[in-house]
Order: structure tokens, then C-alpha cells, then sequence
């Protein structure tokens, strides 16, 4: 519905005007930017959610080439099995890099491929910090920065590595200084149990994940981190923030041993539309001309095949770490089959474990459709051949806690083997709506449930809300309260279902800095979404 | 009113101009050839002189669907007219799994080369790897592969600042025509500078299965690799295996930015090399008049002067990319012989694994 209004919005506005509007959809973040009144075509585009700090340069190509432009955000490792099944519903792919591209065009679908910009994947970390840990001066290594966080003075952000471009490079990076090697990681080079617990002993460090590298940034303005794995870009955006807020910014670290570079390629995908592919064209032309590249460069972003930088000095500024001469050196990445091999590794083995506390809504209004959903909801992640198709599988340590409430908390239920994910299932489905509605107590019963439990720092916890978000508010208040007491960064994320109300589920996301997703329009890239947080 | 007056007016003109589009449409009776195209050749398929040409002599219009000239032969050929790969290899691969085509004719050719950096060319021409003759540059295969072989590493080589070990980067060959090349090239090498058979082959595999191995992940087009080796400078893709034509036709289309690159940017012609045969495989009837078209005296002459393919009427010292580009070798006189089918699909299969 609110797609629909968007659509309407931009056409009415289109007479010459340029439009906008984002809506939070199951995780997919959407803009619409339409041409003149002349408008030939819309394109839509699915892109990394980097390309989100491009708005008003792909608002200003929608106005000079007179095409409509549609963007669809996700992260470039979705997008890549977006195309591997056909990407029937867009025109044109826009990943972070383009091995995504490669890896994906099973089809021969892609044409027109051309890289629009490029950023390295570095470390971006609080400048005092990187200052006392000695990371200032001289070459650093991913072992260097490994190092600082087995000491415990480290601790950083970074993207899912299933999910999306930044997390993948920085992984694959990882692997290479860790097995030290400077030829091709192999899949034999992954089965080494020195290398899990190495890998594993570096991701402890990690306090908070996310689906996209944009939504990381976001994330990581809204709270107080000391670092985080993202594209150079992004590190200049967000360190233009935080020098207007008068905070500190962060500072570039490049391991020279597990560097990558993303190449941002925009290519159009041929499903045998004439018009879309010359609409295409000037799209491509427009962001490629000398006008738009420079554009594109003030945003942070290298651009062109020159490397001389030194009249951007404000935004590629050396006092952050940005450093324009050095000769970016990056890893090899490996074949097809080790990577797949590492991203189901890092699903299963490497990654900090989750720990998940579902609160899901037993309540009267919930009857029929919504628990319908909600059943349906808990089958895609809990049984085992659902969650593998959609790689959401449960890694080894993972804890599973759900709390079933209507007007008070009903049954909190634990899972730590992930062969006894079925039975909780059972167990939920057999569960009957009925009652009032208190979403708070069940939040704050399941924080303490989980904090008395285990300990927290040990995993990426969040919480879960399913529910259609009409909660009675006595216990509001306290949730508030006690949440900020508890001083554990536990993100509340809520997918509604049935008829739902977002204002309470939306401000639970924006005080614990997490967000709400739509499960009715897509359940699974909602709880995709949601998984690449945690 | 003088508003709605203009708006009227505007609308007449552009409906005026939407039924002179149509009937214009019309009137060009074109057939429209579709196929698979290895990506070298894209610039070919979309000069607008030459669809011209294609249009009103020949009254045929090409589409195309980008694939690895390997690829192609086992991708879904319902609805294509005809397969435009790179090398005969494809020809051969082609004819094993589905027989005789319709028709096979070689169309353009051009040699295998490297694409460096002229610091990467100068310390490698420290020991001789690399050498420079007439403002052109080679290099000694033999030398290149055994720094390839026992991972010497950048640093070694006299480059500190590059990370990683000695490589070239070339196109999955078991996909591509470029990489798979470059591996026939490799094995000629490894098997003392002789044409490998089906018998000499099988003793070099393990040296080739490493170098291939260490690579990992590569590219599936040669123009995505010639792309990124254009746009990423010196650290990322220090060697790339390519095609001459790629930097001659990237030079004649873009010459501003071939001005800035063109200090740096080196061809190696490798000692010994191979020619790509680009060869035009008809499907059926109607892909048949492809070829003919394609052979066209000024097609021919445009693919050398615009695109860089050394065809069989070019004239290397005419006007074309050759003119622009430094370092084109006017000549190639050492040149081996692609491994017949038989070697070259214990090659694929190998590398396969």
C-alpha cells in the first residue's frame, strides 16, 4: 500500500518536479525519483545501500535524462541470488562490486556493465584510539588490528558477510592475513581448526552487525562505537557528521594485507526491453559524464582512472587517515567455491553467535491471519531445510530464547542445540491466540530471562518483536527505564504482522537504535534483514 | 490560454514526431540476428558505422548476449541465430557436443599480449623477464613462468609496494577464451616452448592445476578483466592476459582518457604468443548471412581502425588504434601454435576440478 502511494506520489509530482519518498519494507529501503513531464521510462535498479549517500546525484540524472529511476536496496550478496534467479523484477543492477555480478549471471542476463566510482573497505576507527594503539603511522596489518582486539582495546561494527559487499571483502581479508597467505585461499585452507579459532576469537570483538553497509554508518551514528569495517566513502560521510556534531571522527586504517576494493558497477540486466535498455544507457552515460563523476567524487568516492586527489583535500582529508597516494593493493579473492564455502563457514562456524529473544504475540487481535503469519513466520527460521535456503541458518553456539505473551509473559522457552529448533516450533505452533496485549513486559522479561542466563558480551543479542504492535502501555514506562539501567546494547527489532500499528514498535527501535520491518509484504527479507543485525 | 496554446502546440509536434519514428521504423526491413558474443567484440556490435553498414547492405541488425566464448557452447542456444567466440578451441568444443554447424568462418584475429604498468615492465626487465626492442615490449616467457611457478613475490621482484606474489591475471579458462589461451600458452611453456599433445600434456598439469589454483577467483570476460585492469591502477592488477585489440579499440573510442593512461599503460607481447582466431559459428540460415556481412571490405577495415582486430586486408600501418598506442608490435614472428582439441579439453577438464 504504501509502494502504491509512493508510485501515485511521483506521478502526480513528475510534471517537472523531482520527487522522492523512502518507506521501511520488510528491510527494503526504497526511492523513487521521476523524470519530467516527458518521461520516457522508469528503470528499476536493485543496489547496494551505499549508493543511498548518491541520492540527489541519481535524483539530478533523473531530471537530465528525463527517465524515471526506481531504487531498491539490498545488500550485494542478495543481490547476487537475485540474479542467479533472474531478477525478473528489475532493469538494472547496481552491486558494490563486481565479483557479485560474475558470481551471479548464470542467466547471461547482464550487459553494459561499467564501474561508476570505487572505495577500498578499510578500518574506520576512532582517531584517539587508532592514535594509542599506534595505528597513525607506518603500515599496519589485519594481525596488528587482530592483536589490538585479543587485548581487549578494541571492539568494531562491521556488515553481515553474508549479506553484504563490505562485510564479505573484510572477511575474505581476514582469512588471507590470518592463514598469511599472498596466493589464492583454498577451500583446504578453510578446514584448519587453528583458522576457526582464530576467526572466531576476532569476531568476539564485534559489538554490532548490520545487513548494508549504509544502514551499518546509520548505525553506528546513533550509538557509541569505536569502530567500524566499512568503504572509505562511508567513513568520510560519517566522519562529516560527526565533525558537524562536534564529535570525534574516525580515523582510516588500510591492513595492507587484507585489503579490497569495491568497484561499484551499474549493469543493465536484458530482459529484452528495447526502451529500458537505451533509458538505461543515458542513465549510465548521465553518471559516468565528467559533471556527475565529479559529483560523485565530492561524495568521497574515487572516480575516473586519475589519482590525483589533491584539490579535495577537505573531503579526502589526511587528518582522517585518507590517503589518495597509496597504491591500493588488494587481496585475490578466491574462487567461487572457497568463498561460498567461507560464507557458510562464517553462517554456521565463525561469526560472533546470536542470541535471539523472539517475543511473539499470542494475543486476541493476532486470531487468524496474524498467527497464521506469524506460525509461517517461525517455520522459515526454525526448520532447518527453510532457514538453509535462505541462509539464516543457526550457527553452533547460537541461543534461541522465545517468549510467548499476550496481557502478561506466557511460557519463555530456551533452545541451545540447534537439532531441538523443530520441537520449539512444535511447541509454538501449538500455542492459541487469545487475551490482551503487553509487548513491554515481554521485551523486559526476556532481556532479564536472557542477561541472568548467559553472558551477554559473549553474543550479537537482540531482540525480536512479532507482533501487530497494538500493546497496552502500563508498563511502558518501566521497559524505558529499565532498559537504559540494564546498560546492555540490545537492539529491539519488531516484524509486524496482521493488522498492525507501528508507532509503539517504532519507537522501541529508535530508543534500543534498531528498526521495525514489514513480514507481511516479505517475510523473508525481513528476517534476512533483521539476521544481518545479529 | 497562451499557456494552453503552447502546450497544444507541443503535443501536436511531439505526436508529429512519434508517427514519423514509426513509419521510419517501418520502412528499414531488417532481419535481426541474435547470438552469443565473447565480450572483446562488444565495441564491434556496437558501432553504430557499422551497424549502418549491416543495416543497408545486408539489411541485418545483430543482438547479442555477452558469454565466455567456452560458456556459449553449453549455454541454452534456443531462439540464437548464431556463436561468436574467440578461438577455434570453441569451434572444436562445439562441434563435439552438437556437431557440424551451419557454417564456421574466422573473421578477425589478434594476438594474446599482457597489459602492464611501465614500473611493473621496468623491474621486470631487471633480470630479462622483460625486454624492450623498438619501443616495444616482450617478455621471455620461460622466465615469467617460473617466477609464476616458485611464487616469487612482488617485493622480490623489485616492487615493494605492490602486495602478493608475481601473477598474471587472466579470465577463468575454463570459461573463457582469453584465460583458456593463456593456460594453452602456459602449458606450451611448461612443456619446454613445444605445441603440447594429448600425451605431453598430462605431465605438465600439476605445474599448470598450481599457477591456475593460486589465482582464485577470476573473471568470466575478458573485457570485465581488461575493464578493471583499465580502471584500478597498478596495485590491483599489476599483469593482465588480454587481447591486442582490447587497448587499441579502448584507445580509438576514449582518447582523452588514453592520453592520461598512456604513460603508464604497457603492452607486453609475450615470447612465444598465440592468435585468436574469432570465428562466426551460424546456427541456421538465418545467423548464416552474419558472416558474409562481417566479411564486408569495409566492416573489415573499420574492426581494424576502430576495434583493433587485425583482419586479413589490414593494413597495420594505416590510420587506426595502432597510430595512438604505443609499443604495437608491427610484426609477430614468434608465434606457437594453439594444443590441438584433444589437449586442450585435458586442459579444461583438469582445470575443472
Amino acid at each position: 500500500m504504501k509502494k502504491a502511494i509512493c508510485v501515485i506520489l511521483s506521478a502526480l509530482l513528475s510534471a517537472g518536479i523531482f520527487s522522492s519518498c523512502s518507506l521501511s519494507e520488510s528491510g527494503v529501503l526504497e526511492n523513487s525519483f521521476g523524470g519530467g513531464v516527458f518521461e520516457k521510462e522508469t528503470i528499476r535498479i536493485l543496489s547496494g545501500s551505499e549508493n543511498k549517500e548518491l541520492s540527489d546525484i541519481i535524483a539530478e540524472c533523473s531530471k537530465k535524462t528525463d527517465v524515471g529511476i526506481e531504487m531498491t536496496y539490498k545488500g550485494s550478496v542478495d543481490i547476487m541470488n537475485e540474479l542467479k534467479s533472474g531478477a525478473a523484477d528489475y532493469d538494472a543492477v547496481w552491486p558494490a562490486s563486481s565479483i557479485w555480478l560474475s558470481l551471479g549471471d548464470d542467466k547471461h542476463i547482464i550487459k553494459h556493465d561499467m564501474s561508476i566510482s570505487s572505495s577500498p573497505v578499510v578500518f574506520g576507527i576512532k582517531k584517539s584510539l587508532a592514535e594509542s594503539l599506534g595505528f597513525t603511522s607506518g603500515k599496519v596489518s589485519v594481525n596488528d588490528i587482530l592483536g589490538a582486539i585479543n587485548s581487549g582495546n578494541l571492539s568494531f561494527c562491521m556488515t553481515s558477510a553474508t549479506q553484504s559487499n563490505s562485510g564479505a571483502s573484510a572477511y575474505i581479508g581476514f582469512l588471507y592475513a590470518l592463514t598469511g597467505k599472498t596466493s589464492a585461499l583454498t577451500s583446504a585452507d578453510l578446514d584448519s581448526p587453528q583458522l576457526k579459532e582464530k576467526v572466531s576469537s576476532l569476531f568476539s570483538g564485534i559489538d554490532r552487525s548490520s545487513g548494508s553497509s549504509d544502514w551499518l554508518k546509520d548505525m553506528f551514528l546513533a550509538g557509541n562505537y569505536d569502530a567500524m569495517v566499512n568503504y572509505e566513502s562511508l567513513i568520510i560521510a560519517a566522519n562529516r557528521e560527526l565533525v558537524s556534531q562536534g564529535k570525534e571522527p574516525l580515523y582510516a586504517v588500510y591492513p595492507y594485507d587484507g585489503l579490497t576494493v569495491a568497484d561499484s558497477p551499474l549493469a543493465y540486466l536484458d530482459h529484452g526491453d528495447k526502451d529500458k535498455e537505451t533509458a538505461f544507457l543515458a542513465v549510465q552515460q548521465y553518471l559516468l559524464s565528467n559533471d556527475a563523476q565529479e559529483k560523485i567524487r565530492q561524495t568521497g568516492r574515487r572516480t575516473g582512472i586519475t589519482r590525483d586527489y589533491s584539490q579535495y583535500g577537505e573531503i579526502f582529508n589526511s587528518e582522517w587517515g585518507i590517503d589518495t597516494e597509496k597504491i591500493l593493493s588488494p587481496i585475490t579473492m578466491p574462487s567461487e567455491e572457497t568463498l561460498m564455502k567461507a560464507m557458510n563457514l562464517y553462517q554456521t562456524a565463525f561469526r560472533k553467535p546470536s542470541l535471539n529473544i523472539y517475543c511473539l504475540d499470542f494475543s486476541g487481535s493476532m486470531k487468524g491471519e496474524g498467527n497464521r503469519q506469524l506460525t509461517e513466520a517461525m517455520a522459515q527460521i526454525l526448520l532447518p531445510e527453510n532457514a538453509e535456503k535462505n541462509l539464516l541458518q543457526a550457527s553452533e553456539n547460537e541461543v534461541n530464547i522465545v517468549v510467548t505473551f499476550d496481557g502478561d509473559v506466557r511460557n519463555i522457552y530456551t533452545v541451545e542445540a540447534v537439532g531441538n529448533l523443530p520441537l520449539l516450533y512444535e511447541d509454538i505452533a501449538a500455542e492459541e491466540p487469545g487475551g490482551g496485549t503487553d509487548m513491554y513486559t515481554a521485551a523486559l522479561e526476556g532481556i532479564k530471562y536472557a542477561a541472568g542466563s548467559y553472558y551477554i558480551d559473549e553474543y550479537c543479542p537482540a531482540v525480536i518483536i512479532m507482533s501487530d504492535g497494538a500493546s497496552k502501555t502500563d508498563r511502558r514506562d518501566d521497559f524505558m527505564e529499565e532498559y537504559k539501567a540494564c546498560g546492555y546494547d540490545i537492539p529491539v527489532f519488531s516484524i509486524m504482522f496482521g493488522d498492525a500499528d507501528d508507532s509503539q514498535l517504532n519507537e522501541l527501535a529508535e530508543l534500543t537504535n534498531a528498526r521495525v520491518f514489514d513480514g507481511r509484504s516479505d517475510l523473508i527479507g525481513a528476517f534476512r534483514s533483521v539476521k544481518g543485525y545479529n | 490560454m497562451k499557456a494552453k496554446l503552447i502546450g497544444a502546440v507541443i503535443l501536436i509536434a511531439v505526436m508529429l514526431a512519434a508517427a514519423g519514428y514509426y513509419f521510419y521504423g517501418k520502412t528499414t526491413d531488417v532481419t535481426v540476428i541474435n547470438g552469443y558474443l565473447g565480450g572483446e567484440k562488444i565495441g564491434i556490435m556496437e558501432d553504430k558505422q557499422i551497424a549502418d553498414i549491416l543495416a543497408k547492405k545486408y539489411h541485418i541488425a545483430f543482438e547479442y548476449s555477452r558469454a565466455g566464448s567456452l560458456d556459449m557452447v553449453t549455454a541454452d542456444q534456443s531462439g540464437r541465430n548464431y556463436l561468436f567466440p574467440s578461438s577455434r578451441t570453441a569451434l572444436d568444443f562445439y562441434k563435439e557436443r552438437q556437431g557440424e554447424p551451419v557454417s564456421d568462418e574466422i573473421i578477425f584475429n589478434t594476438p594474446l599480449v599482457l597489459y602492464s604498468h611501465k614500473a611493473v615492465a621496468e623491474a621486470l626487465m631487471t633480470d630479462g623477464t622483460v625486454t624492450l626492442s623498438d619501443g616495444v615490449y616482450y617478455a621471455d616467457m620461460q622466465k615469467l613462468t617460473e617466477k609464476i611457478k616458485s611464487r616469487v613475490t612482488w617485493a622480490e621482484a623489485g616492487l615493494p609496494e605492490l602486495y602478493g606474489n608475481v601473477t598474471v591475471d587472466t579470465t577463468d579458462p575454463v570459461r573463457s577464451n582469453s584465460g583458456n589461451m593463456f593456460a594453452a600458452l602456459l602449458a606450451n611453456v611448461l612443456c619446454g616452448g613445444k605445441t603440447v599433445d594429448e600425451a605431453s600434456v598430462k605431465e605438465i598439469m600439476p605445474q599448470l592445476k598450481d599457477i591456475f589454483s593460486d589465482l582464485g577467483y577470476m573473471e568470466t570476460s575478458s573485457s570485465d578483466l581488461f575493464n578493471q585492469f583499465i580502471r584500478t591502477g597498478i596495485g590491483a592488477k599489476p599483469i593482465i592476459a588480454g587481447y591486442e585489440n582490447q587497448l587499441l579499440e579502448y584507445a580509438a573510442e576514449n582518447p582523452a582518457q588514453y592520453a592520461k593512461l598512456k604513460d603508464d599503460i604497457v603492452i607486453i607481447y609475450p615470447t612465444p604468443t598465440l592468435w585468436s582466431t574469432h570465428i562466426y559459428i551460424a546456427l541456421d540460415e538465418t545467423g548464416k548471412q552474419g558472416a558474409a556481412a562481417l566479411c564486408d571490405e569495409k566492416i573489415q577495415q573499420l574492426a581494424w581502425e576502430k576495434h583493433g582486430f587485425r583482419t586479413s586486408g589490414c593494413d597495420i600501418s594505416s590510420e587506426g588504434g595502432e597510430g595512438k598506442v604505443n609499443g604495437v608490435a608491427p610484426q609477430l614472428n614468434a608465434v606457437i601454435n594453439m594444443p590441438d582439441y584433444k589437449a586442450m579439453k585435458i586442459i579444461m577438464e583438469e582445470l575443472e576440478d
